[in-house]
């Protein structure tokens, strides 16, 4: 024990200890044990985490579609019930692994190394995780990912980066998505770009269409791969 | 966000140290968390209040110490507390990881911990 003082009062014992355990530590361990983990097999892991609706799996999807040829990936999906993003993945021809929470809002590093457990790292190089639809709670669970990506979506408003400083400030990379419905939501993405740079200075910000795959290969070379 | 479970897990970390020292009862816990944490601090005493119900953390004080953030610069050196910039288009202020003193980006280094600083307990 670090740090024990015992004060004594009559009968009265009182100990005092002070164990400084950090309760968020604990997650953050098993994620660096992840991180080790992956970087032994030379896999590359992104988390992608964002609102529901903001265009995660659309973007994974391209992203599966543009760098298949040049990796062997992997897709682990976190979702609260169902396989269906798994299954509109899956179509492209890569392995997808579902994480069904049931009812956690978010994955965490524990979850991941369970899942990591059940597919051979041999077998990938990229691993992409795709994190449940959330812009707050995923950002305080790190996985152990090397890039932690955020996408947000122009139709969320012109508040959300603002609104969630934190968010962004845990994230390498920001997608601003459905730029093509930026003027009828009368938002300026170069004002919402502005504003993550004002956050956190040297993040990378990808400006996208994840229907079209306008702005995919911005974002492939925001995350170096 | 998570602050039952946070809380949770705080409430079974004290239980435990407790069991070790072979106390009768705790008195106090000492916690410190992170503004930079999505904990609320009315709900860690909300579900606090209720997880040491028919322990022997009954009745203890919780005391909870906010810790604000702190940045340091890897470019310049700089260390000093997390900035904040007004937005003129909405006159809020928003945190901001440049740095003061140099631009670039700083890290952050405090307030994103959830720590048990201290137990008080009877033996």
């Amino acid at each position: 024990m670090a740090n024990s003082k015992e004060i004594v009062k009559g009968e009265e014992v009182t100990l005092e200890i002070a164990p400084g355990m950090d309760i968020l530590e604990v997650n953050k361990k098993l994620a660096q044990k992840n991180m080790e983990l992956l970087r032994e097999h030379n896999v590359r892991a992104i988390d992608i985490m964002g609102s529901i609706g903001a265009g995660k799996t659309s973007l994974i999807e391209k992203l599966v579609q543009a760098l298949k040829h040049k990796y062997r990936i992997a897709v682990f999906k976190g979702d609260l019930t169902t396989t269906i993003d798994a299954e509109r993945i899956g179509r492209h021809g890569v392995q997808v692994l579902t994480i069904n929470t049931g009812r956690e809002c978010h994955l965490d590093a524990n979850v991941v190394a369970r899942a990591v457990e059940r597919i051979s790292l041999e077998d990938i190089d990229l691993l992409l995780i795709e994190n449940v639809g959330n812009l707050i709670c995923p950002a305080e669970f790190p996985l152990g990912t090397e890039k932690r990506v955020v996408v947000v979506s122009v139709t969320e408003g012109p508040y959300m980066v603002i609104k969630h400083p934190f968010t962004f400030m845990n994230a390498d990379v920001t997608v601003i998505n459905k730029k093509d419905l930026a003027e009828i939501m009368k938002i300026d993405t170069e004002q919402l770009k502005k504003q993550v740079k004002e956050i956190k200075p040297d993040v990378k910000v990808a400006v996208t269409n994840a229907l079209s795959g306008e702005g995919v290969e911005e974002l492939i070379k925001a995350l170096e791969l | 966000m998570h602050e039952l479970s946070m809380t949770t897990q705080i409430v079974d970390s004290v239980l435990k140290e407790a069991k070790k020292q072979d106390a009768k009862k705790v008195t106090e816990v000492h916690l410190v968390i992170g503004k930079l944490t999505f904990l609320g601090i009315e709900q860690v005493r909300f579900s606090y209040n209720i997880l040491v119900e028919n322990t022997i953390m009954k009745d203890s004080k919780l005391i909870i110490e906010e810790q604000d953030g702190s940045i340091e610069c890897p470019s310049c050196g700089y260390k000093g507390s997390l900035q904040f910039e007004d937005d003129p288009a909405y006159h809020v202020p928003i945190p901001t990881l440049r740095c003061p003193k140099c631009g670039k980006a700083a890290k952050i280094v405090e307030g994103n911990e959830c720590t048990i600083r201290s137990i008080r307990m009877l033996k």
